[in-house]
């Protein structure tokens, strides 16, 4: 086959796991069903930290080689078959997943734990197989090589994560879940057209090949504008939130951690994809101001009203729509302002690391927030007081997150903020450091009003509504420290999100 | 070379340590009784590494550098002292008190912060240690926990993380300067003056680090921090914590460049805080409010030493502010400690006890002999004969007087009960501290500047300084007859002014939080899906 060494696109040694990735997680969802739901605990037991050893060794490769691994499914090769590719982007972004829903796993064995003999129930059922089918749509995500199997994956995601939402059952979780689930419908319709019309001019989805093809041309462009609107909504980027508050605050503590730690930011990996890989350099100033402009008034509104919030999980919820404001400065950032060309990998790199920086300290902060609840019986700010004599620890990784999302060092958040901030000065683009500044101001402003609370002493000695089992608060502070200590990736030798990056990444638009 | 770099990393290792091992509740109760020992690494690092080694931590993207400096070396030298002093009295000061535990693990995480500022030699490592020192110093102030430390620690964070940010943007954009991948201070502060963006650098670092050393017009944090925080805190943050952004000025100011325009404007709004401290702080009535307005002043001083330096291209700014910072190290945390042990004295024993207190305050002023008149000889070359200095002569007579009016309110504060007398644990750091503050600075003038100056004991010299001090002696009798007709201005002045600013941000909020509701509508979010697409088809299709 002499197109073979032509194409880069040929299965690599340990190719094949990432197949394993992605099916264990599926047949752990399938074998749940079958054996009945007092097992799915035990499989997701099993299946989880494997999946975290798997996530570590492809991580590891990608590290040690710096280039990608490729599986190409069934020896077909694009166009006719489907490739998985794990790059630099995939292997952290696997890790960091595998990381969290792990951490999110021991969480729930308090809440969602099965007794051994016991009798099978519907929440514990459903949160143990949707949490597997999280995990394998996130790495479908992560690896997915062509736009339909990324659509798939989406989908997938989508469908795990709404009935997340509603694991209680009562009327508003209910409402909330419906809304999420409409509005990423219509995202998914936006979505769909795009790759239609995408298949429909360059008749391939596979995103190598389409990125050597792809051409400036109304249709692409119109598609790529639909596809992108679709993500957006999906990831509730603002002013497109409205489902996210209600659903994140609402879930039990473990679901709203994976939501908002997990499920956002698959839609904002394929929102990469096609902006870095299929058509870099296309978007053009204007499309990426428009961008940054969203994640700018996403920051400012997401802050202010998270300012305001009576209740802790709100807060905390309207904290990840401004959150997720920072993931898309880094478009215009990563733009050349006079070449309109990808530029500065810093840009890329710095919006990667918020993302998984974010993805750890919220994660943390859900938690944190479930275990306060749990301790109350309730989640109002201002009755907080002497919650952090009761529970120092929690409170303690409480803070460590938001040390993280103010972005103060030697946190990743930090690192994040560094790299962006950079990147605006080496592009000109100051206003977009201004608004991140005036977001990490906003963030300690909320961090101090809900800390100062937890602080203050009550009037009488707390007594707690239930005993905390010391492995919630361990979990919830082992997030918190990873995202603390993340920004000391600095120090290593080499940016692994850099690794196999396409060449064609730098290429001006044709 | 080994030994030296181990003892500078010892400096900021060794109360890490410390605040690590408060995980441990044991460690944690043992804890108060070792505040003392924490800083004597840095002492030693002081005393026996040699100026100008360094240690750097890292690989080659990212690099943590310490050194240790002139400069950073005599002010790390005098906090360690005034830090072990404030930690023995500290250790004292909370027996029989609740909340140790709160209180150990803030101050380890303040000195470890100072210490670390002093000896960071790189802009990252700065800008870390600074934000801890933040943390560890808004947890001392609101540690009594009432209505005002909460509301002074709430100001305090607030604006110290404004100046943080101020700071951030500084160093990303001076990053940017830097050729290659270095982050060092010195390299950044070479290229500053002829960097395209040098003026809006130096406004985002004149702002930063004037927040944070209370210059006016932000200095509305200081009179409510220190009257809040416990006593062995108000010296340590008065004393040394204030001291990092004065070093973080005397490192990023080109000083060896003359920078007139910078420089003049950098010296009038530090002589203007210099006399605006003295002015408020004879109104107030509480003796660590009058406390915190000197501190206003000396530092306004500093900065205008420093602007003195600017202006001229006169690189030896950077010695003599870092030789008057380390006297006012020593001096402030002193007479902080006083209010504490003169709280708990009653009034047989008041007068003793009152003299060494009067000795340091009126040194301030300049009294011959003192430390504080040889801090002020030292600055004096560099103010020249111009305005400078008759600010300077202005600055001395409102001192003494302003000294004077806390010595009055300190003896107004003493015990009710005439046989009280303090506790030995709080009266020797007190006393050591005085006493330190009177022979160090000899030392340091003797060791470090090399005898170039002229005699400090010539009559001319002695009697320049004197007669200030004794105008401002002369002054008090008026003041204090006709003190009541003085308007009473509440502490911190001008914070005030954050209430409707407060009301403002909350009105704007609410705003906001409306419009959000309205956003989150079903129409209004499928019209903005709408326009959305069409707004990014457009912009990706028009050009």
């Amino acid at each position: 086959m002499p197109e073979a060494n032509v194409l880069p696109d040929a299965t690599t040694t340990d190719g094949a796991l990432l197949v394993l990735a992605i099916v264990s997680p599926a047949a752990g969802v399938l074998l749940s069903f079958v054996l009945g739901g007092q097992y799915a605990e035990r499989i997701a037991a099993v299946l989880l930290p494997s999946g975290l050893f798997l996530a570590s060794i492809i991580f590891v490769d990608v590290w040690r080689s710096g280039d990608r691994l490729i599986y190409i499914v069934g020896d077909w090769t694009p166009p006719l078959g489907i490739a998985l590719r794990a790059d630099g982007l995939s292997a952290a972004m696997m890790m960091t997943m595998a990381i969290v829903i792990c951490a999110v796993a021991i969480f729930a064995l308090a809440d969602f734990g099965t007794r051994a003999g016991s009798a099978e129930a519907r929440a514990p059922f459903a949160f143990w197989i949707l949490l597997m089918a999280i995990w394998g749509a996130m790495n479908m995500v992560f690896l997915g090589g062509d736009l339909f199997t990324l659509y798939v994956a989406i989908e997938l995601l989508t469908f795990a994560a709404v009935p997340l939402v509603c694991l209680d059952g009562r009327a508003e979780t209910l409402q909330a879940a419906l809304r999420y689930l409409l509005f990423a419908l219509l995202g998914s319709i936006l979505y769909l057209v795009g790759t239609a019309l995408l298949y429909g001019s360059y008749a391939t989805l596979d995103i190598v090949l389409l990125s050597r093809r792809i051409h400036m041309e109304p249709a692409t462009l119109v598609a790529a504008a639909l596809m992108t609107i679709g993500l957006f909504a999906k990831t509730a980027l603002f002013p497109l939130h409205l489902w996210l508050p209600p659903a994140h605050a609402g879930a039990p503590a473990a679901a709203s951690a994976v939501l908002s730690a997990v499920v956002v930011k698959g839609s904002f990996f394929i929102v990469v994809r096609l902006w870095f890989d299929v058509m870099p350099g296309m978007l053009g100033p204007a499309g990426a101001q428009l961008f940054g402009g969203l994640g700018a008034a996403a920051i400012v509104f997401g802050s202010v009203v998270a300012l305001q919030q009576q209740r802790l999980k709100l807060l905390i919820a309207y904290s990840t729509v401004a959150q997720i404001g920072y993931l898309f400065l880094m478009f215009p950032l990563a733009l050349d302002t006079v070449s309109a060309e990808l530029q500065s990998s810093g840009a890329l790199t710095g919006g990667m690391l918020q993302a998984i920086s974010h993805a750890t300290a919220k994660a943390a902060m859900f938690m944190a927030a479930g275990i306060i609840y749990a301790v109350l019986g309730h989640d109002r700010i201002a009755e907080l007081g002497g919650v952090a004599r009761a529970i120092p620890m929690t409170i303690f990784a409480f803070a460590l997150g938001g040390v993280s999302l103010i972005g103060l060092p030697p946190s990743g958040g930090f690192l994040a903020k560094w790299l962006l901030l950079e990147a605006a000065v080496a592009t000109g683009q100051w206003w977009w450091a201004i608004v991140m500044l005036a977001g990490g101001l906003f963030t300690s402003g909320y961090m101090f009003i809900v800390l100062s609370r937890a602080v203050a002493p009550s009037g009488e000695p707390l007594k707690p509504r239930v005993a905390v089992p010391r492995y919630q608060e361990a979990a919830a502070l082992a997030l918190a420290l990873t995202s603390l200590l993340l920004g000391l990736v600095a120090f290593g030798p080499v940016d692994i999100l850099q690794a196999g990056r396409l060449e064609s990444m730098l290429v001006g638009p044709r | 070379m080994i030994g030296e770099s181990t003892l500078l990393a010892s400096a900021f290792v060794v109360p890490l340590g410390m605040l690590l091992a408060c995980l441990w509740p044991q460690a944690r109760n043992r804890m108060p009784s070792l505040l003392a020992f924490a800083p004597f690494p840095a002492l030693a690092a002081v005393l026996l590494v040699a100026s100008d080694s360094s240690l750097a931590i890292g690989s080659t993207r990212l690099r943590l550098t310490f050194a240790m400096d002139r400069p950073g070396a005599m002010l790390l030298g005098v906090s360690a002292l005034l830090w072990i002093a404030s930690g023995a009295y500290a250790s004292q000061y909370l027996q029989g008190r609740p909340n140790h535990a709160q209180f150990v693990v803030c101050w380890l995480m303040t000195l470890t912060g100072c210490v670390g500022v002093f000896l960071a030699a790189d802009m990252v490592g700065f800008y870390f240690l600074l934000a801890l020192l933040t943390l560890g110093a808004t947890g001392l102030i609101i540690h009594h926990e009432t209505r005002s430390a909460w509301r002074a620690g709430a100001v305090y964070i607030g604006l110290a993380l404004l100046a943080e940010t101020l700071l951030l943007m500084a160093f990303v954009l001076l990053a940017a300067q830097i050729p290659g991948d270095s982050l060092l201070i010195r390299d950044a502060a070479a290229v500053l003056s002829a960097s395209p963006q040098r003026n809006l650098i130096l406004v985002l670092l004149i702002a930063g680090l004037g927040m944070k050393a209370g210059l006016v017009p932000f200095h509305f944090w200081m009179p409510l921090a220190y009257s809040a925080a416990p006593t062995p805190a108000s010296a340590v943050l008065s004393g040394a914590v204030v001291k990092a952004s004065i070093l973080g000025m005397i490192r990023f100011f080109p000083l060896e460049t003359a920078l007139p325009d910078w420089g003049t404007a950098l010296a009038a709004t530090g002589g203007f805080a210099a006399l605006y401290g003295v002015v408020i702080g004879i109104t107030q009535r509480n003796p660590r409010v009058v406390l915190a307005y000197s501190s206003v002043s000396q530092m306004g001083f500093i900065v205008a030493i420093i602007g003195m330096g600017m202006l001229a291209g006169d690189g030896r700014a950077a010695l003599a502010a870092a030789f008057y910072a380390a006297h006012h190290v020593l001096v402030k945390g002193a007479l902080f400690l006083s209010v504490g042990v003169i709280a708990a004295t009653g009034s047989r024993l008041l007068w003793p006890m009152l003299l060494p207190p009067a000795i340091i305050a009126v040194g301030l002023g300049g009294l011959p002999l003192t430390g504080g008149a040889l801090a002020k000889f030292v600055a004096d070359e560099l103010l020249g004969d111009g305005t400078a200095s008759t600010i300077a002569t202005l600055s001395a007579v409102g001192t003494t007087l302003l000294m004077l009016q806390f010595l009055r309110s300190l003896a107004n504060t003493a015990s009710q009960d005439p046989q009280a007398t303090p506790a030995v644990g709080l009266v020797w750091p007190w006393l050591a501290t005085a006493a330190v503050s009177l022979v160090v600075p000899w030392t340091l003038y003797l060791t470090v500047p090399a005898g170039t100056l002229p005699d400090p004991l010539s009559p001319a010299v002695l009697w320049k300084a004197l007669w200030p001090v004794l105008l401002g002696a002369a002054l008090a009798v008026p003041l204090w007859r006709w003190w009541r007709w003085l308007p009473r201005i509440p502490k911190g002045d001008i914070v005030v002014a954050l209430d409707g600013g407060m009301r403002m941000a909350v009105t704007w909020g609410k705003a906001l939080e409306r419009l959000d509701c309205v956003l989150r509508q079903w129409p209004t979010a499928g019209a903005s899906l709408l326009v959305l697409t069409i707004a990014l088809g457009a912009a990706v299709l028009a050009r």
